[in-house]
């Protein structure tokens, strides 16, 4: 407990006890009385006998620091109690209730905090006297709109977990699921927020003393003695000090407890922060030749550093893409084809450590600088993501998001920019486009969207184009458009397209080569019309029969792959894929099957026991076969891939 | 549509705080008659009082009257100066404006360069410092702070003076030389709230894929942050320059109390000590209003800053 709390937690507790004690324990400790005057020369400095010093009248200040705790500490106490005794009730009824009672209580909690607290505080307080309960009163009345708000939110989460709402179905009495269900979860915000409460109402009582507004003397309270001790601050600054840093180390506690409190409960905030450090990201990229192609990458790792363990989201990755051809990465969601795309691009998270070569041109993109990359990316480098409604920023136009790349690499004027804009657009296929460029991002379909992402990409004529499942989020009929966009503008700009997608029709499709992808490792390459003819990994075949066909029957069973996708923090000796292949053997357990060709056709499988070679013909290829037994590998399984293999 | 729901809103929030206000005079404990003329006063005086405050009609007839008199921006005629309150206070609004803006100023000019310069580089040395200084700074009172800073600069430093006032037509310098140390001092709390907020709220915007995909654009990260990140990030900033306007004016009352400032704060705090109740009315009636619709405007900024609300 210590150890989560922290230090800064127990040295606060401590103060707030030691204050609360000697607030409590003023009449009996062995100080001198807190009105006695001349108890010691007046304005003398701290001594032995007066540790804080006198004040102007010889007063000691120690004690009158402890008698003004009891002031606070009171006050703090009982408007807390107030506050948490009327707004957590009302704050339980608008939470749990909703409707009309949630309505008509938030209103006037609207309006309640509507107004200046302290202005009001201190109108009331002027009316209606200074004195100790009038202060509780008001500061305890004043909080409670805050309080109301507090239990309310935190009801309202309670009050749609899955046990309220099972106990309601149940038929369980309201004040039952009040009591057992609710109360017990907002008890820890409110204590949190008790604390912060405590802070709030012992600065306003302050600050109500400091005007002489709290109560009157020759009661000390804090803020009454750092408004006396001011006239004095020139020659003895002791007397202003002392209360100043006692109020300042009380407050500062109250809100760290509330704070830590508040912090331990917020799952945000519990340890997934990732761990920076440096790690050896395997071994160094064997020699390798650069060829003459628009883009090669070569052994490409992104390894995460995180508390669980170093996370390999991209694991020695190599492939070569030249001018006019598509690339096609395809896998499951999690095996690492955005984070591949992201690796490519140096568009990674401080947490991560990046390891291998990317090509353009020959060039070597991982050895350069953050300014110099910046002259690749957007120039030579177009991307677009996958879902358009997150893409664009929201608060800009149109016109500002599509001008910017051409205004910052092209060095055009506003007005080239704009023309050049509206040319952009158009030719992505959107209508009346120099309206369009005056647009906000939430006043179009996500189709046009897309398109208006497709045209940034394009702006400045990149070389390659990296688009990452660009139609995932889109409605079916809108997918084959924005293909087809993609398609010809590759053909018109002789460009290169990588293309991310775990939809295997898209990539049948449009691809010319394909990557399919696996726990961060390529597992299968080759032709795509190739490898989705004569799919030799397993994984691939899986992907391929769980792919949905609009030629289904209506009522057909769905196909997923059986098992779930591997742990990258922990992934096991052998091929990842093994626990949810029907085909493992003995040796997938053991060594890890290295990308290896079958034939010279560039066709390469990461597999010991690859799937036969003479399959059947491209047209019926995603219906590839019998259903492969779920679950553990079974030796049938394996007598199955000898007889349909070597 | 929500113009007009929010225009609703803010007149009953309006009737509500002039009301309470008008209230507080009559149906607190204590007799106001008393209370204005101490308990040695002659019948006749008393009656007389009651009279010329409208005591002897209905509570409801009297607040409307009232209320008809601050549309005209009557607010009465103080009993112990003789004055028209309306005029006194309009005579010390500017002083309080001018330190709440350059509260603001401060704030503001400090929180946005640290916020973001915290959030780009989350979890290093210069965040967690940030972080620190914003714990302490917001646990520290105003009236402690203040205290502080005058011991330091005006006391021991002697750079400015601790109290006093010029004011800006009689010479500029001079009015900001005591205008500064009282605006730092009430800036200081705003601005660890508004460096937290805007660093959280950035921190989370830099994650957008917005954000990703302006990098694969090849911008510049001072562009991204500064252009793209900043204005999507300043929603809950916005927000918290209205709520805290509350925080901001209750801190004015003691500043100006503290810096010897002859605004409205302290007009409230010397007029409840010399018994001037209709000068304290005036000033909690005009505070509070102000303090709604300035809140009531900043709904209205939304709008200018996000575009999607604009819609709803």
């Amino acid at each position: 407990m210590r150890r989560r709390l922290g230090l800064g937690f127990c040295l606060a507790v401590g103060w707030i006890g030691l204050v609360l004690l000697a607030a409590l324990l003023a009449d009996l400790l062995p100080l001198a009385r807190y009105d006695e005057t001349l108890a010691g020369p007046p304005r003398s400095g701290p001594s032995l006998a007066h540790p804080f010093g006198t004040d102007g009248l010889g007063r000691d200040v120690l004690s009158r620091v402890v008698h003004g705790a009891r002031v606070s500490l009171g006050v703090g106490i009982g408007a807390v109690l107030l506050g948490l005794g009327v707004g957590a009730p009302l704050g339980i009824l608008a939470g749990y209730r909703r409707r009309a009672t949630d309505a008509v209580i938030m209103a006037v909690n609207d309006v309640a905090q509507a107004f200046p607290a302290l202005v009001f505080a201190l109108a009331v307080v002027a009316f209606a006297g200074a004195s100790l309960r009038n202060v509780l009163i008001v500061l305890g009345v004043l909080g409670i709109p805050s309080w109301v708000r507090l239990i309310r939110g935190a009801t309202l989460t309670f009050a749609e977990r899955e046990f309220v709402l099972a106990a309601r179905v149940l038929g369980a009495r309201d004040r039952r699921i009040l009591w057992r269900e609710i109360v017990p979860n907002v008890a820890v915000p409110a204590a949190s927020y008790a604390f912060i409460g405590m802070a709030v109402v012992v600065v306003a009582e302050g600050s109500l003393a400091f005007l002489g507004l709290s109560v009157q003397a020759p009661t000390p309270t804090w803020g009454g003695l750092i408004n006396e001790g001011r006239t004095l601050m020139e020659d003895a600054p002791h007397v202003v000090l002392a209360p100043s840093i006692a109020m300042f180390l009380t407050v500062l506690s109250f809100n760290l407890v509330g704070d830590r409190l508040r912090a331990m409960t917020d799952v945000r905030e519990s340890g997934l922060e990732p761990v920076r450090q440096a790690v050896a990201a395997g071994p160094p990229a064997a020699a390798h030749p650069v060829r003459d192609t628009l883009l090669q990458v070569e052994e490409l790792r992104t390894h995460f550093v995180t508390p669980r363990g170093v996370v390999k989201a991209v694991d020695g990755v190599s492939f070569t893409l030249d001018r006019g051809r598509t690339l096609a990465i395809v896998g499951e969601s999690g095996s690492g084809k955005s984070m591949l795309i992201r690796s490519v691009l140096g568009l990674l998270p401080g947490s991560s450590v990046r390891d291998g070569h990317v090509y353009l041109s020959g060039d070597d993109l991982t050895t350069h600088g953050p300014a110099e990359m910046r002259s690749v990316l957007g120039r030579r480098l177009g991307t677009v993501f996958q879902d358009p409604m997150t893409a664009l920023n929201p608060v800009r136009t149109i016109g500002t998001q599509v001008m910017e790349p051409l205004r910052v690499h092209l060095r055009m004027s506003r007005r080239q920019a704009r023309d050049e804009a509206a040319r952009l657009l158009a030719s992505v296929g959107i209508p009346d486009p120099v309206r369009v460029l005056r647009r906000y991002p939430h006043q179009l379909s996500g189709g046009m969207r897309q398109r208006v992402t497709i045209a940034m990409a394009l702006s400045c004529r990149p070389d390659v184009l990296f688009a990452d499942e660009p139609t995932t989020a889109l409605d079916v009929t809108i997918q084959d458009q924005v293909l087809r966009l993609l398609h010809r503008q590759r053909e018109e700009r002789d460009m290169a397209v990588v293309l991310v997608s775990h939809d295997l029709s898209v990539v049948a499709r449009w691809a010319d080569e394909v990557i399919v992808m696996y726990a961060g490792k390529v597992v299968e390459r080759g032709p795509a019309a190739q490898v989705f003819a004569r799919p030799r990994m397993p994984y691939t075949e899986a992907l391929l029969r769980a792919a949905p066909r609009l030629t289904d029957p209506v009522h057909h069973e769905l196909r997923v792959i059986p098992g779930r996708p591997p742990d990258l923090a922990g992934l096991p000796a052998g091929c990842a894929f093994r626990a949810r292949c029907g085909y493992a053997q003995e040796r997938c357990a053991i060594e890890t099957p290295p990308l290896s060709a079958q034939d010279g056709d560039g066709h390469r499988q990461a597999c010991w026991f690859p799937l036969e070679v003479a399959g059947p013909d491209p047209a019926t290829a995603a219906q590839l076969t019998r259903p492969p037994a779920a679950g553990a590998p079974a030796p049938e399984n394996a007598s199955g891939v000898e007889s349909r293999g070597r | 549509m929500i113009v007009v729901h929010r225009l609703v809103r803010l007149l009953v929030v309006l009737v509500v705080v002039t009301f309470l206000s008008f209230a507080l005079l009559n149906l607190l404990p204590g007799d106001p008659v008393t209370q204005i003329l101490g308990l040695s006063a002659t019948e006749e005086a008393r009656a007389q009082l009651v009279r010329e405050l409208g005591l002897d009609q209905p509570l409801l007839v009297r607040y409307l009257d009232w209320l008809g008199g601050l549309l005209g921006g009557d607010f009465g005629t103080s009993y112990i100066t003789r004055m028209p309150v309306g005029g006194e206070l309009a005579g010390r609004l500017p002083v309080t404006l001018e330190l709440l803006v350059a509260a603001q100023i401060v704030a503001l000019g400090l929180a946005i360069p640290v916020g973001v310069a915290a959030a780009r580089r989350a979890g290093r040395a210069l965040d967690q410092a940030l972080t620190a200084l914003s714990f302490a700074l917001l646990s520290t009172p105003v009236f402690v702070l203040g205290v502080l800073l005058i011991l330091v600069f005006a006391v021991t430093w002697q750079v400015v003076p601790a109290t006093g006032w010029t004011p800006i037509t009689l010479d500029l310098g001079w009015n900001l030389t005591s205008v500064v140390l009282p605006a730092i001092t009430l800036g200081c709390g705003q601005f660890a709230v508004y460096a937290r907020l805007l660093r959280t709220d950035l921190i989370a915007t830099l994650q957008e894929d917005y954000i990703t995909l302006a990098r694969a654009r090849g911008l510049s990260p001072r562009r991204i942050l500064w252009r793209h990140a900043l204005r999507p990030s300043a929603i809950s900033l916005i927000t918290a320059i209205g709520l805290n306007l509350g925080a901001l004016i209750g801190g004015t009352v003691i500043i100006e109390t503290l810096f010897g400032l002859p605004g409205v704060g302290r007009l409230i705090v010397d007029s409840i000590f010399s018994r001037d109740y209709l000068t304290v009315q005036g000033g909690v009636v005009l505070i509070s209003v102000g303090y709604v619709v300035v809140n009531f405007a900043v709904d209205l900024v939304y709008a200018a800053v996000d575009p999607r609300i604009r819609r709803a």
